[in-house]
């Protein structure tokens, strides 16, 4: 074999190894939407516990198409702000849109596909996160219109901004977050709470008083299981952060003699430090809601992946045991914050979703700039830093609070957001679906 | 119809983009036009069936 022969033999294997490992990296991820499903099926009482099931789908459905339509697109085209780039910063034009030769099979380009199936994945995700928050009294429409709006354009958004080698939050003031804590969990979690605070609570969620009743959904070992499953397809996520070697730029040339895996922006990483941390900040997250809330398996399994999410900013450089310590302050935060987010506004977040994804992912990206400044970074970006953390912080809640806040509340003067009350005494199973979850 | 991209027949020679009607864009924004329609066509079929429910469960 002539080293040609054999340079030629490595590229091939090395783009076979990226399609394969985001190929599986994207079938993990499915996982999440079995985890979500039966999270938020056994979260519902029984009358309305198909259209919850339905409502779930709907937005894995509806994602996969509009992400292809226009999420990729935005991805590459808006990491400079509101200003479109129509080359994606990579010299080629067009990149992204649904007519462009490398949105389809293209025998030259073994990774957009598969990069846009995890990526879709990831938009599945943040509309499934989204979900869990409104169930029992949103109608399937407007949940599919809004979880359209958050997965295929508002996440993504803030995507490009900050978990993009080329975001301005990045390369202007070093924000670091390796895994999504921000433009998936924060925007996720406060585009909830902007949609909550005009969709209203559910039917006998509160008294005239004010105080509130405990509306239990009708399986709670369907839902801690849901949530356990729900673990399960983050690896999937998770591993899915990470660059293949040499695939941080869209140059298939560039993947021979790269020695490692890197992080979205470049930096070096490894499935090591992610996997170190992302287990101890889950066992963290699961000990401290454990011990909050005196054994409710349901909070405790939040508190998992709440200690993920309060992870996820600095999943790559954490200290494990500073890992297990963030997750025990998710697992001990989110119960309160809950409870204060309850009395305080008087919304109905029936699973909690603003706490474990919204508080915990500014949790995390703030615990980045306390204990995690200097950090250096990809070529041409500064060093983590608390500033630019804070900046992070900031644009990410607004870019999922006010979208969620101003599109809800347009929603809500046209008469399309909720269903009547009518309808949810019911029960919307029957109602809208003719069907029950359960037969004698 | 035979919309296979290649310039040499039946032979990869010289073929990159390899999907159907890889060579016209005009069909390429057809479907993606299609797609988004079906997309906004089904959301909208949805709630006039809640509507619909909403009349006849006063």
């Amino acid at each position: 074999m002539t080293t040609e022969e054999l340079a030629l033999f490595v590229l091939g294997q090395q783009k076979v190894a990226v399609e394969a490992y985001y190929w599986w990296c994207t079938a993990l991820m499915v996982i999440i939407h079995v985890g979500f499903l039966m999270y938020e099926v056994g979260a519902t009482r029984m009358p309305n516990a198909v259209s919850s099931g339905v409502k779930n789908l709907l937005a894995f459905a509806f994602m996969i198409p509009t992400f292809w339509l226009f999420g990729w697109w935005i991805y590459w085209a808006f990491p400079g702000g509101f200003i479109p780039i129509m080359d994606a910063g990579l010299d080629l034009p067009g990149y992204g849109l649904p007519w462009h030769e490398l949105s389809a099979p293209h025998l030259e380009d073994q990774e957009t596909g598969v990069f846009w199936a995890a990526f879709t994945l990831f938009a599945c995700t943040t509309a499934s996160i989204f979900s869990g928050s409104v169930i029992e009294r949103i109608r399937i429409s407007a949940f599919t219109f809004l979880a359209v709006i958050l997965g295929s354009v508002v996440w993504i958004l803030g995507a490009a901004w900050g978990w993009h080698a080329g975001g301005w939050l990045v390369t202007k003031f070093g924000f670091h977050d390796a895994a999504a804590a921000g433009c998936v969990h924060t925007i996720a979690g406060l585009f909830a709470f902007g949609v909550l605070l005009n969709l209203g609570p559910r039917v006998g969620k509160y008294n005239e008083d004010g105080t509130m009743n405990e509306l239990e959904g009708h399986s709670l070992v369907l839902s801690f299981v849901g949530l356990l499953t729900l673990i399960v397809g983050f690896f999937g996520f998770l591993g899915g952060c990470l660059i293949w070697p040499g695939v941080a730029v869209y140059d298939t040339a560039s993947m021979v003699g790269v020695a490692g895996w890197t992080n979205i922006y470049g930096a070096p990483a490894t499935l090591s430090s992610f996997v170190f941390n992302t287990l101890m900040g889950l066992s963290g997250g699961m000990i401290g809601a454990f011990w909050w809330s005196k054994g409710n398996p349901f909070w405790m399994m939040s508190g998992g992946l709440a200690g993920i999410f309060i992870c996820a900013g600095g999943l790559d450089i954490w200290y494990p045991g500073f890992a297990f310590i963030l997750g025990v302050v998710a697992g001990c935060v989110i119960i309160p914050a809950n409870n204060w987010l309850h009395n305080t506004f008087k919304i109905d977040d029936c699973v909690g979703a603003v706490a474990i994804h919204g508080v915990c992912g500014i949790l995390g990206m703030l615990a980045v700039g306390l204990f995690a400044a200097g950090y250096p970074s990809g070529e041409g970006i500064p060093a983590s830093n608390l500033t630019g953390q804070i900046i992070g912080i900031f644009t990410m809640a607004l870019l999922g609070f006010v979208p969620g806040y101003a599109i809800s509340a347009i929603m809500k003067a046209g008469g399309w957001l909720r269903v009547p009350d009518h309808v949810q005494k019911a029960g919307i199973d029957k109602a809208e679906l003719g069907l029950q979850a359960y037969h004698n | 119809m035979n919309t296979f991209p290649g310039k040499v027949e039946n032979s990869w020679e010289g073929v990159g983009a390899y999907f159907t009607w890889a060579g016209s864009t005009g069909m390429l924004v057809l479907f993606t036009l299609v797609t988004a329609a079906i997309c906004v066509g089904i959301i909208i079929a949805a709630a006039n069936h809640e509507s619909e429910t909403d009349k006849n469960t006063q």
